[in-house]
């Protein structure tokens, strides 16, 4: 599962993507809890991050496999 | 559900967003509708030169199309075209476009506010930071006097360095970037090593194990990454380079045991521990390529071992050049009496070698009004180049037009007469970008105190090295963000032989171990003296000969 960073999170982690390797798929809670114990000053950032998989926005309830390319996405600022 | 034909075209690009952009192709629809959002010039209450935005690519394409496929079911509307773009953009610049066809101009103008705002909260794309504006704000000059006085080299360096300003920076792969201005401080992302390393063939064991023989646990070879602990007892062979398994290690050289099967016996004892430490070169976090710098090929390497493929540099300078006078011909002719050929254009073309860009050369016919009708087919936009120079022309003579024709550009003439010898007829000319030279040539809107420069460079040869050398490159540096070219202080090694002369004098010299050599030049048409010139004597005025052996203050030319 290759997890991407976006703006501000790439500050946070230090790099632009990172791969886990679940042995199941991940609920949204498990992947920050799996994110939070290698990138602990993601924290700051959960309550204003979204996430999407393959390109779109998922809801909260969304469970992500493990080949899955998740995206998590800061508040946006284009324009 | 409703049908959607609206046709949708969406682009992400790093480079300038055109001006204009044409209209539909398929003729009359009733409104076309464009907006464009520009870079303002201050962020969060600070001036910045360029913000600089960051996308999602694939995800903000589909977002976009997702948004207005979705608005079209309310607002029908015949197509729509959105640029965003991305990576640096300087303050002026258009950050996104947005076009839109419609029969009538209520579902266009819906549309626009509509997408905008679902924009900017749901396309992956950030505003990533803001780009400060690196210098000190021009002073504000007296409005210009119909004739310039004669100033002194000192104050025409110090007008040039107030009134130029950094171009905007861009972000460059490592293999474009080779002798651009480096903007912004690199760091190590890493320690440099990132872990201890052996600098030797040979084996590793425990720095603390005193043992006599060793078993061979393991090989390990330059790329091998393979973490453990030692014990003691325990050696591991290792290649020169390779990364140590553990930290708290020495490595001894090969010559200096024997090896039986998967034991050693060391046989001589070195207090040496062939070993680099991690970080030793440098920490992580810790300035590794400083901004300012020029970056040379072992900067450019230093940048790609750190990771940095897209470094933050100045942009390609964008040069005009133009040729006067009737009695130049090319290099390739044979002149006729009165003519020479014309050896500026390769000079200058060579000079500029040093600052990375792209030279537009041109040739002025002597008669001022076809000379403009030429210049005018060039389309001199203020945002199409950063730097005018024009050879010859620069006196008062009759047909030198140099100064009327920059009036006739829009230029306001800073100086036209420094009092120094060769060079004295140098004419420096800038423009604030927006009102004259725009409305003068071809309506554009250039961005607000973007200054453009412009010199006169009096037509001989050597006042043209000399001026190039004095003014042009330092107007070059400043726009790309370097440091100046400073005078250096030297000894002469032979006599400078000169009879007093009221200005200021850049005497041509070779430069080697030995010192300066002041080299013979008779006029300022002289051209045999470039054969050896490095080095420009900096001679004060009414000083006259100098003796061998004196210190003296002189500008590097290589």
């Amino acid at each position: 599962m290759r997890i991407l960073f976006f703006a501000q999170l790439k500050d946070a982690t230090g790099c632009d993507s990172v791969e886990l390797t679940p042995s199941s798929p991940l609920s949204a809670e498990q992947l920050w809890a799996e994110l939070l114990k290698h990138f602990p000053k993601l924290a700051a950032h959960r309550s204003s991050v979204r996430i999407a998989t393959r390109c779109e926005y998922v809801a909260p309830n969304a469970v992500f496999a493990a080949d899955d390319e998740v995206a998590l996405i800061p508040p946006v600022s284009g324009g | 559900m409703k049908l959607i034909c609206m046709e949708i075209e969406i682009q992400l690009v790093h480079e300038p967003v055109a001006d204009p952009i044409p209209p539909p192709p398929w003729g009359i629809v009733g409104a076309w509708l464009e907006f464009r959002g520009m870079v303002r010039s201050e962020e969060n209450g600070g001036n910045i030169s360029a913000l600089e935005y960051e996308a999602y690519p694939e995800m903000a394409v589909r977002e976009i199309r997702r948004i207005l496929e979705s608005l079209a079911t309310k607002y029908p509307c015949r197509a729509v075209k959105v640029i965003h773009r991305v990576g640096v953009i300087p303050v002026g610049e258009t950050a996104i476009y947005v076009g839109v066809a419609s029969p009538h101009r209520g579902e266009a103008i819906a549309l626009l506010a509509g997408f905008m705002d679902r924009l900017k909260q749901d396309v992956p794309i950030w505003k990533r930071r803001a780009l400060p504006v690196e210098t000190e704000p021009r002073k504000n000059r007296a409005p210009v006097a119909t004739k310039t006085p004669l100033i002194s080299l000192d104050e025409a360096l110090a007008e040039i360095h107030s009134q130029a300003q950094p171009l905007p920076a861009v972000r460059t792969p490592l293999a474009r970037a080779f002798g651009r201005v480096l903007r912004e401080t690199v760091g190590a992302p890493t320690d440099l090593p990132d872990g201890d390393r052996s600098t030797r063939d040979g084996y590793a064991m425990r720095a603390d194990d005193n043992s006599e023989i060793f078993l061979v646990v393991d090989t390990l070879h330059a790329a091998d990454w393979k973490p453990r602990q030692l014990q003691p007892g325990e050696a591991v062979r290792v290649a020169t380079g390779a990364a140590l398994p553990c930290e708290n290690l020495r490595v001894v050289m090969q010559e200096h045991v024997e090896r039986d099967g998967q034991k050693i016996r060391i046989t001589r004892h070195e207090p040496a521990r062939n070993v680099r430490l991690r970080g030793e070169d440098v920490k992580a976090g810790q300035p590794l390529v400083p901004a300012g710098g020029r970056l040379e090929a072992g900067r450019l390497a230093l940048l790609a071992s750190a990771g940095c493929a897209q470094p933050l540099v100045s942009p390609r300078l964008r040069v005009v050049h133009f040729t006067t006078g009737d009695e130049i011909v090319p290099p390739d002719q044979t002149p006729r009496p009165g003519q020479i050929r014309d050896s500026n254009s390769i000079l200058i073309h060579g000079l500029l070698q040093k600052f990375p860009g792209d030279v537009v050369p041109a040739h002025l016919p002597e008669d001022f009004a076809a000379a403009k009708q030429l210049v005018s087919t060039f389309h001199l936009q203020p945002s199409t180049f950063d730097l005018l120079l024009i050879s010859g022309g620069a006196s008062v003579g009759d047909k030198d037009f140099t100064r009327p024709l920059l009036e006739w550009l829009g230029f306001e003439i800073v100086f036209s007469q420094v009092n120094v010898r060769p060079g004295r007829p140098l004419i420096f000319g800038i423009t604030g970008g927006v009102s004259v030279l725009a409305s003068r040539l071809v309506g554009s809107l250039a961005p607000p105190d973007q200054v453009r420069m412009a010199f006169g460079l009096p037509g001989n040869p050597l006042s043209h090295f000399v001026c190039f050398h004095l003014f042009v490159a330092a107007a070059l540096a400043k726009l790309t963000g370097a440091a100046p070219e400073k005078f250096q202080r030297g000894r002469l090694a032979a006599k400078l032989d000169d009879a007093p002369c009221p200005r200021e004098t850049l005497w041509p010299a070779h430069r080697d171990p030995a010192g300066l050599h002041p080299l013979a030049w008779a006029s300022s048409g002289d051209v045999t003296c470039l054969m050896e010139t490095n080095a420009l004597i900096r001679v004060p005025a009414n000083r006259g000969s100098i003796v061998a052996g004196a210190e003296v203050e002189y500008l590097s030319t290589d």
